[in-house]
């Protein structure tokens, strides 16, 4: 009986060492998974709203425009004071934003009316470029050239945009429009695709009509 | 003396059984209290443009190609570009396996997309993914336990923003038997 007992308890002992052992290694195997996916995943889910209209707010409206300086496609610099008197569009895009390709011919037909009244685009794009690869940054540029030939945008266009992204709030989404006023204040911010006469209005009230 | 005796007698003969049961006893609480030790408080994880669902883990014989599909899910309202854009700026879907992690990609078949076409734009189509979809791979797993952190690039919109491309890690425990 004792016996019994013992080889019993020796069985449910070895029975339930393995039961934890598999348990525990199949809960270390989830949880580094798990580990690894946190560190990865930054994705914010970003819906529309019932309008259409993205729930977004730019902390940038009646603030200072912040200042900058970059490059042209030609490698001039440009610096958004040097436009200092001039209604501003300083419009955030990239070659591979569906909805910005979408409003770009809008703002190339508006920059061409409103430019004799002081008004100016500056189309900065937030394609990813390599500055410590020349080859790679040649192509780069080139790809975003051929995008701005094919588009038409006739207006300054500006490359690494990303370095913008604190000042100008994250720049989260594309595409992203700030509209400055004469005297460098940010009027008006549209966060994604609107609609041309949303971009009029606010051209409008940049140049304070 | 006796009384002694008899305590000592007893002892003698249920002391290895006490000594086992309080041994399973001592491992089952070890066991417990070292998996409330790791179970994670609350997922850090935020809500993803892209969730992987299933599976986490295969099990597939060792050196040879074996099929294993992939699921995932695009968040509501969003779609992402298919493996095959329409347009050539457009970024498209890619998934890789490390060379590293012991698992190779051996092949993979994308989904085709659906068109989709955006408000305002009537005349052009897009071809993405939206909801779930999945992707049809054979990978070549070494014998033994991988845990594969493959990765999926894709870049999200809707109907009126797009958010930047993105490469997430897809992690899934392989074991090649």
């Amino acid at each position: 009986m004792k016996r019994n007992t013992l080889v019993l308890g020796a069985v449910l002992f070895i029975l339930a060492t393995f039961a934890w052992a598999g348990w525990a290694n199949f809960e270390y195997r989830k949880q580094a998974a798990e580990r690894i996916l946190a560190g990865a995943a930054q994705g914010e889910l970003v819906a529309d709203s019932p309008g259409g209209v993205p729930q977004l707010v730019s902390q940038l409206k009646d603030r200072p425009a912040p200042g900058f300086s970059l490059e042209d496609l030609s490698g001039k610099k440009v610096a958004l004071a040097s436009y200092k008197g001039k209604a501003v569009l300083v419009n955030f895009w990239a070659t591979w934003c569906a909805p910005c390709r979408i409003e770009t011919p809008w703002l190339v037909e508006l920059r061409n009316q409103y430019a004799g009244q002081g008004f100016e685009i500056l189309g900065v794009s937030t394609d990813d470029i390599d500055r410590d690869d020349a080859k790679k940054l040649g192509e780069e540029k080139q790809e975003i050239a051929k995008f701005v030939q094919r588009m038409k945008m006739d207006y300054p266009i500006l490359i690494d945009g990303a370095t913008l992204e604190h000042p100008y709030g994250g720049l989260d989404v594309l595409p992203e429009s700030f509209f400055v006023d004469r005297s460098g204040k940010v009027v008006a911010v549209q966060l994604g695709l609107t609609s041309k006469d949303d971009i009029e209005g606010n051209i409008k009230k940049a140049l304070g009509k | 003396m006796n009384k002694g005796t008899g305590i000592r007698d007893q002892g003698s003969g249920k002391t290895p059984e006490r000594g086992l049961w309080y041994l399973t006893a001592a491992v089952l609480m070890l066991s417990g209290c070292r998996l409330m030790a790791q179970a994670p408080a609350r997922s850090i994880v935020k809500p993803a443009e892209v969730d992987y669902l299933y599976p986490e883990q295969v099990s597939v014989p060792a050196g040879q190609a074996s099929k294993v599909v992939l699921h995932f899910r695009v968040g509501e309202g969003l779609h992402i570009n298919s493996h095959a854009p329409h347009e050539e700026f457009l970024i498209p879907t890619t998934f890789s396996i490390p060379e590293s992690s012991g698992v190779k990609l051996e092949e993979i078949n994308y989904p085709a997309g659906s068109d989709l076409t955006l408000p305002f734009d009537p005349t052009n189509k897009l071809s993405v993914y939206t909801g779930e979809f999945a992707l049809d791979t054979r990978i070549v797993a070494a014998k033994g336990d991988h845990l594969v952190e493959a990765k999926l690039r894709y870049q999200a919109c809707n109907n009126s923003i797009c958010l930047p491309p993105k490469t997430v890690t897809v992690a899934i425990d392989v074991v090649g038997r």
